[in-house]
């Protein structure tokens, strides 16, 4: 739910349960007031009639008097004590009942009780009362609307500094080196927000950037020791009265050596992948590479009686030789390497696809994790950075890349 | 080979001085830039291997020198710097080879024998090894006067021997060379031996000199001795 929505919802019960109580009051001390008033009326009217009983010494006809009805009743009950009530006031010129207030009192009268009752119609203020309920509904109505419209634009108005500050953290890229935008808010507390996130996005940058260069820096400096390593060895098999025992050590330590070079150009690559450092775009026949790749790679291939299958569309793609060329290996030698012996690879090109899918291990990889840093098969020899390494490559040219594990293959998709 | 070898590490510096002191070769060596430029100053070589990041300054400047001065050294960089940019930049200035680190003794030698034969003005194109004669131009080679039918690979690995003849040469040494890091073989030495298998075969067929031993398992010599 939006918060306009959240504010309205609110603010919406609050106004309507205020009006609708104030309307309730508002009716009910109406209400009094006019009885009040016509049950003044009413105490003039029979303080006349009295004064007219007292004076003339009679009863006054059963006449309307200022079109109130005013009978008499004799009767038997002492004097019955005054009372005002509503009731119907029955107009002998108009057909129907309307409603009316009236007075009943008693009155002695040569010696009998009398019942006084003075009936006025109240028609006027019923109207009255009528026109006052349909004013403040009109208003509570009006009111209502006009506040959620107002609130909606006015809080739309109040939020867009907000939703710009939004579009622009949603575009925020830690690698970009431009600096987050300040849109010089009027408003205090969006003002603040801006300054903090700015301030934020650029300690979050200079941070990264550290890292990278930190990472730059390690995998640099680890390379003369390497280089050093290598060359002693290089110069220490030279010695003809080493053993065999000293050769398969020494072997294993060129292995070791050469692992962590491997290691460390991985994640050079990685950081000039990350930092768009490789811009050397060419238009390139896909068809061509990959025919020359599975060219490249038979040897590896028919070793391990691995039959490749290729069924290649023509594409060209716009990409840098070097990347392309260190995807393909990667995917490639994976294919290859994960292979079972006598296994088979198939790779389909179409204009906008590119599929490689090979036999392996009989259950399927974690799809969510493979392309991680440092998660490699069980089995593997890497170092885990190939597949990530693919997938960065995938990421400069917003290409999607995908696994899936069908009919036993594991198919490698990039979709272009 | 005069060779002027630029390297701020010790180490390393030390190896490619006793590595490459051989067959006649006279080696030098400086740790900075300054005793570089010194050297350069006094004396000509045919050689200069050129470390980019040495202490006192980039290695880039010492190849501006030498293209200012309109000298004729051969120059290969050996670089922890990876980048293309640097690669083409050093390229540009006139180096006439780029090795990263970390790389072998044998690769270092064979790129210079390699720029050297290119850069030699020589009418002759033949590399010539006892009974061995290897056409660079037509990649044919010769023993005895009867041609062998080489592949590819196995042409790059007799050349890659002969630069490195009577060095012990690792078979990682020789799987990055043949195949490049790029390949990713891992330890994967088969394929290396059956093609060090089919050289050998075909260079016994015209001769008796087996000059190629295998070195207890971890590697390839090339010797007459």
């Amino acid at each position: 739910m939006k918060l306009a929505a959240h504010y309205n919802k609110v603010n919406i019960v609050v106004t309507l349960s205020v009006l609708l109580i104030g309307a309730v009051i508002y009716f009910f001390a109406i209400d009094k007031i006019i009885n009040n008033r016509l049950d003044e009326e009413l105490g003039e009217e029979v303080s006349e009639v009295i004064t007219y009983v007292h004076q003339n010494q009679l009863l006054p006809k059963q006449f309307d008097i200022d079109e109130n009805q005013v009978e008499f009743i004799k009767t038997n009950a002492l004097n019955s004590s005054p009372r005002y009530f509503d009731t119907t006031y029955v107009n002998p010129r108009k057909s129907g009942d309307k409603s009316g207030r009236a007075f009943e009192g008693g009155i002695k009268f040569k010696g009998d009780n009398y019942r006084i009752r003075i009936i006025k119609s109240s028609e006027s203020t019923v109207y009255l009362k009528q026109i006052i309920t349909a004013i403040t509904l009109v208003l509570i109505l009006a009111l209502l609307t006009i506040l959620s419209l107002t609130n909606r634009y006015i809080l739309n108005d109040l939020w867009k500094p907000f939703f710009g500050l939004l579009a622009h953290m949603k575009a925020f890229n830690i690698s970009e080196s431009s600096s987050f935008i300040l849109t010089n808010n009027k408003v205090d507390e969006f003002a603040d927000l801006d300054n903090a996130i700015a301030e934020m996005s650029s300690r979050v940058k200079t941070d990264f950037q550290n890292l990278k260069q930190f990472t730059e820096n390690a995998s640099h400096e680890m390379l003369t020791p390497l280089a050093v390593i290598t060359s002693k060895l290089d110069t220490l098999i030279q010695d003809e009265t080493l053993k065999k025992e000293h050769f398969d050590q020494i072997q294993d330590i060129y292995g070791a050596a050469g692992k962590l070079s491997r290691l460390n150009q991985s994640l050079l690559l990685l950081v000039k992948i990350e930092n768009n450092l490789i811009a050397d775009n060419d238009n390139l026949d896909l068809n061509q590479l990959i025919n020359d790749k599975i060219r490249q790679f038979q040897e590896l291939s028919a070793s391990k009686e691995i039959r490749i299958y290729a069924e290649l569309g023509s594409k060209e793609v716009m990409v840098s030789k070097h990347l392309m060329d260190i995807l393909l290996n990667n995917l490639l030698s994976n294919a290859i390497r994960h292979n079972q012996s006598k296994g088979s690879i198939n790779i389909y090109l179409t204009n906008d696809k590119l599929t490689i899918q090979n036999l392996g291990l009989t259950v399927p990889l974690n799809s969510n994790s493979i392309f991680d840093r440092f998660q490699k098969g069980s089995t593997s020899e890497g170092a885990g950075l190939g597949l990530t390494i693919v997938k960065n490559i995938c990421n400069v040219y917003d290409w999607d890349m995908k696994y899936s594990f069908v009919n036993n293959l594991h198919t490698f998709s990039i979709v272009f | 080979m005069k060779i002027l070898i630029v390297e701020d590490e010790q180490g390393l510096r030390e190896n490619m001085l006793t590595y490459l002191s051989e067959d006649n070769n006279i080696c030098e060596s400086s740790a900075t830039l300054a005793d570089a430029v010194a050297k350069l100053a006094s004396y000509n070589y045919d050689f200069v291997l050129l470390d980019i990041g040495l202490p006192d300054g980039e290695g880039f400047e010492l190849l501006n020198y030498l293209k200012n001065e309109m000298r004729g050294e051969a120059v290969i960089i050996i670089s922890a710097r990876n980048s293309l940019d640097d690669r083409i930049k050093g390229l540009n200035i006139g180096a006439d080879d780029y090795l990263v680190k970390p790389f072998h003794l044998a690769e270092l030698k064979a790129r210079i024998v390699a720029v050297f034969r290119r850069k030699a003005t020589s009418s002759n194109n033949n590399l010539i090894f006892n009974e061995i004669v290897i056409n660079l131009i037509g990649r044919t080679v010769f023993i005895n006067d009867v041609e062998i039918i080489l592949t590819r690979k196995e042409y790059d690995m007799l050349l890659y021997f002969i630069a490195n003849k009577g060095k012990v040469i690792a078979k990682t040494a020789l799987a990055e060379h043949l195949w490049g890091d790029e390949m990713d073989m891992h330890d994967n030495f088969d394929f290396i031996y059956s093609h060090i298998k089919n050289l050998r075969k075909k260079i016994l067929d015209v001769t008796t000199n087996d000059y190629l031993k295998s070195i207890y398992g971890i590697g390839y010599k090339f010797t007459d001795r």
